[in-house]
């Protein structure tokens, strides 16, 4: 999902040398083995939080692992990252993962990363749109889209919610524009975006007043979870322990970034300081995301047959996809700690 | 009739070997298509890609006669004004220098998302060739021409519309062809940042996000027949407008009076 403007991104790439050198303490299992993890965006942002906290307090070290991070060229690419063999884990949308088996990749998620949609609508500070008046709000309004499949999956359901059809609002797609530059300029009625994401973007801008925000569940959009982590199904028969290695110091890092944002944020920080994000956005971003992290159990990581069977029918119903295949199909929880 | 058969034979072959590594390193049809199913990809669904096809197309052109136009007027404003060509030189070079894509969201904030964008994008890399092919040309033009035409009274004018003008054709169509190549790049570039609705960039990008690899190489392919068709029209220009180039004919352009 392009939920973050390209040109930071094109920035963050940058910072990838910023990576060289970030070892954990001097903890070394006697057999290391090395694993490449291919993240969604082609630049570092503060949702690799966990996984730098996980560099950064030696916890992939503890497990026999070392994990180099690297960035795709593109959003789409990470799936082709992992199918080629030049990543074995992957940092995805669960609707890249659902295009992705649609195609017939052989790929399997084994965690959620984010157990909630936090995917909205966004409008300028005094518009006074809400979750309420939406449905008289909306039509012939310009929406503003990344052309990301999360968006794409969403936005009809919102619309269906307002009893509108496609034609009746303008959706205008620029991968490489900044949609909060564009809303608050008045080129587009509508931003869309995550909330973690949008919110530290209109606070960094210095623009007075509130952003206005209509979470996508308040307005019809299922309530799934956005992001996991996803490995072939080739490596995770072959390596299951590596993948459960892995998750097991990934879940150690979320829970203590979750219980300590700040000083998370903070390694985020000083791992990718070249990453374009100022110190105060990667704050504000991951302590923004930390609620997103657990359901309503208070589990981290935990995939439903449900969250799957809903996003693979919302797919359908959108065209994104030809089939709805079983559940299993997307995911297994084997791997979890 | 050779000179047709050889880029044919060339383009059969680079297909052959494209086919040829995606059967035999098993490519996966979401990784890389075969040939043929990019070329499928377009006539199946060339209902859709013919508008947004002409859409790029009609920005290529505007973008590269705006382009062209000014890369003329300034270059030749140039060579006539050395204070303004010493002036001016560095600021088109620093213009070049300015990643495009770093362009594009300010032009969009400015002239919100329209073709506007879209046609000074491409004027924006058609014109640099242009003007410094232009300016060359006029600066080295040979000086024994010039002064037979002092000697024979002819005018600035003249001079520059029968000497000055055909001494620079051939480095302007070396920079309008350069042009010609990326004007389309440029179209593209244009088309993810400022559609307003539907584009064949889009298309593309739409393609790649659901990762139909078909589609991508499809309207690659499309894309890549705008840019040559676009270059060759520019030199069958050329041919026809400079025929001293392949024949013992003087520097006249063909519908110039004798005498």
């Amino acid at each position: 999902m392009r939920l973050r403007s390209v040109s930071v991104a094109l920035a963050g790439v940058l910072g990838l040398s910023s990576m060289i050198g970030l070892a954990g303490p001097a903890q070394a299992a006697a057999k290391t083995t090395t694993i490449t993890f291919a993240y969604d965006f082609p630049g570092p942002d503060f949702e690799l939080t966990p996984l730098v906290v996980a560099q950064k307090l030696g916890y992939f070290s503890a497990a026999g692992l070392k994990v180099n991070v690297v960035f795709p060229p593109d959003t789409s690419t990470t799936t082709k990252m992992l199918t080629t063999g030049k990543a074995q884990i992957g940092f995805l949308t669960t609707t890249d993962m659902g295009v992705a088996i649609n195609a017939g990749a052989p790929i399997l998620s084994v965690a959620n990363y984010s157990m909630r949609n936090n995917w909205a609508l966004f409008a300028k500070p005094g518009s006074g749109v809400t979750a309420a008046n939406l449905k008289t709000r909306l039509k012939g309004k310009r929406i503003f889209s990344y052309g990301d499949t999360w968006t794409e999956a969403m936005l009809p359901f919102v619309l269906r919610h307002a009893g509108l059809s496609t034609s009746q609002v303008k959706v205008i797609t620029a991968p490489t524009g900044n949609d909060l530059n564009y809303l608050l300029a008045g080129k587009v009625d509508f931003s869309t975006s995550t909330t973690n994401y949008e919110i530290p973007g209109f606070v960094g801008s210095g623009t007075k007043g509130k952003l206005v925000q209509i979470l996508g569940t308040a307005v019809g959009a299922p309530d799934v979870p956005i992001w996991v982590y996803a490995v072939t199904r080739g490596y995770a028969a072959t390596h299951g322990a590596t993948v459960k290695a892995f998750l097991s110091a990934l879940k150690r890092a979320t829970v203590w970034a979750a219980k300590n944002p700040v000083a998370a944020a903070a390694d985020f920080t000083a791992a990718y300081p070249k990453s374009g994000y100022t110190p105060a956005y990667n704050k504000m971003g991951w302590q923004l995301t930390v609620p997103f992290l657990t359901n309503a159990q208070g589990q981290y990581f935990v995939q439903t047959n449900a969250q799957w069977t809903t996003l693979a029918t919302a797919l359908k119903s959108i065209k994104l996809i030809s089939s709805v295949p079983a559940a299993s199909s997307y995911y297994t929880n084997k791997f979890l700690p | 009739m050779r000179n047709v058969l050889i880029p044919i034979v060339s383009l059969v072959v680079v297909g052959l070997l494209w086919q040829a590594i995606v059967v035999l390193f098993h490519v996966a049809p979401y990784v890389a298509p075969r040939p043929l199913q990019a070329i499928q990809a377009v006539t199946q669904n060339w209902s859709s890609l013919w508008p947004l096809t002409l859409g790029t197309i009609r920005e290529t052109i505007y973008g590269f006669f705006t382009g062209a136009g000014l890369g003329v007027g300034l270059g030749v404003i140039m060579a006539k004004v050395p204070v303004l060509q010493r002036s001016v030189y560095p600021v088109l070079v620093t213009s070049q220098a300015v990643p495009i894509i770093a362009l594009a969201s300010p032009l969009v904030l400015i002239f919100g998302f329209s073709v506007v964008v879209m046609v000074i994008i491409v004027a924006w890399i058609v014109f640099f060739p242009v003007t410094v092919n232009v300016v060359d040309g006029l600066s080295h033009v040979d000086q024994d021409f010039l002064n037979l035409a002092r000697v024979y009274g002819a005018s600035r004018w003249r001079t520059f519309v029968h000497i000055e003008v055909p001494a620079t054709a051939s480095p302007l169509f070396s920079g309008l062809k350069i042009g010609a190549t990326y004007a389309v790049t440029g179209a593209v570039i244009g088309e993810l940042a400022a559609s307003s609705g539907t584009s064949l960039a889009l298309y593309q990008e739409h393609a790649n996000t659901n990762l139909n690899a078909a589609g991508v190489y499809g309207t690659t392919l499309l894309m890549t027949v705008i840019g040559i068709s676009w270059f060759l029209l520019v030199v069958l220009a050329e041919v026809a407008l400079t025929p001293w180039q392949r024949r013992s004919v003087a520097r006249r352009y063909p519908w110039s009076r004798r005498g």
